[in-house]
């Protein structure tokens, strides 16, 4: 009995590999894309920082140029009430009372109400 | 146990005693915060030496800047109330659209602009007093006079 041989011309391939097709781009193409978008956005970000500085700095300078002129009504509204409430107390008193150890102007942390309402 | 009985009373208690008559008086301001930030720019242009007087008195007063600066208050608040008054007589419409745009946009100057551009060249034309933002970084067009802004409405 001769030894059996393979076929003539050698047998077929074996298919080992899995037959599916690679869809898309190659992954460098995906990963470039994703760095463009990601550059586009950083970019864009970068530009609104700038910007939301510059709006901060907008809104502060209007602030700073607003507020001698803000302070000035307070202080002298402060001061208004100061010499009046010294000149109760020298109705009262007699005298003129120093209550801190200091020239400074200090803001009166209470203020005495009046019994009836002042016009 | 207090020795004060505690007083109620549903009357604003405030104390309405003027000033003294040999402290000069000044009409205050009167404006609100609307109006107010609308023309800070034109405020600050016109009142910067007052301004910066005032404040420098009262850092050197040590302490006593509310009692002693009172002359450079005054003059801070006649310059602004002349500010907001010439405004008024030139650019009553423009301002008016100004601060009610602010006050509908939550004091957002960035919403504003179109009706800020239209303030702020009535002012320059009738006035001669221009917005700047200092410290602004060079070869930047200024925030406000951006063609295209990121943040706001481009109107």
């Amino acid at each position: 009995m001769p030894q059996d041989m393979p076929p003539t011309g050698g047998y077929g391939a074996v298919q080992y590999k899995r037959n599916l097709p690679a869809r898309g781009f190659r992954p460098s193409v995906y990963l470039g894309i994703m760095g463009a978008i990601m550059s586009y956005g950083f970019y864009k970000f970068g530009q609104s920082t700038r910007e939301r500085n510059e709006l901060a700095r907008e809104k502060m300078w209007a602030r700073i140029y607003l507020t001698p002129a803000l302070q000035a009504e307070e202080d002298r509204d402060q001061v208004r009430r100061y010499l009046a409430d010294k000149a109760r107390e020298k109705d009262l008193l007699g005298t003129e009372t120093k209550v801190y150890h200091s020239d400074r102007f200090v803001r009166p942390t209470f203020a005495v109400t009046p019994e009836k309402e002042l016009k | 146990m207090a020795s004060r009985q505690p007083r109620f009373n549903q009357q604003n208690l405030i104390d309405t005693t003027p000033l003294p008559e040999e402290i000069p008086k000044v009409k205050e301001l009167g404006a609100t915060s609307a109006p107010l930030l609308s023309a800070s720019y034109f405020i600050g242009a016109r009142c910067k030496a007052y301004n910066d007087d005032y404040m420098m008195c009262k850092t050197d007063a040590n302490g006593r800047g509310e009692l002693e600066c009172l002359k450079e208050g005054r003059k801070v608040t006649r310059c602004a109330a002349s500010v907001i008054d010439d405004i008024n007589k030139h650019c009553l419409a423009e301002f008016r659209g100004h601060w009610q745009c602010l006050e509908n946009y939550n004091h957002q100057l960035w919403n504003c602009r179109s009706a800020e551009r239209k303030l702020n060249k009535c002012v320059f034309d009738n006035l001669k007093l221009e917005k700047t933002i200092p410290d602004t970084p060079k070869g930047e067009t200024p925030v406000h006079l951006k063609k295209h802004m990121i943040f706001a409405r481009n109107v």
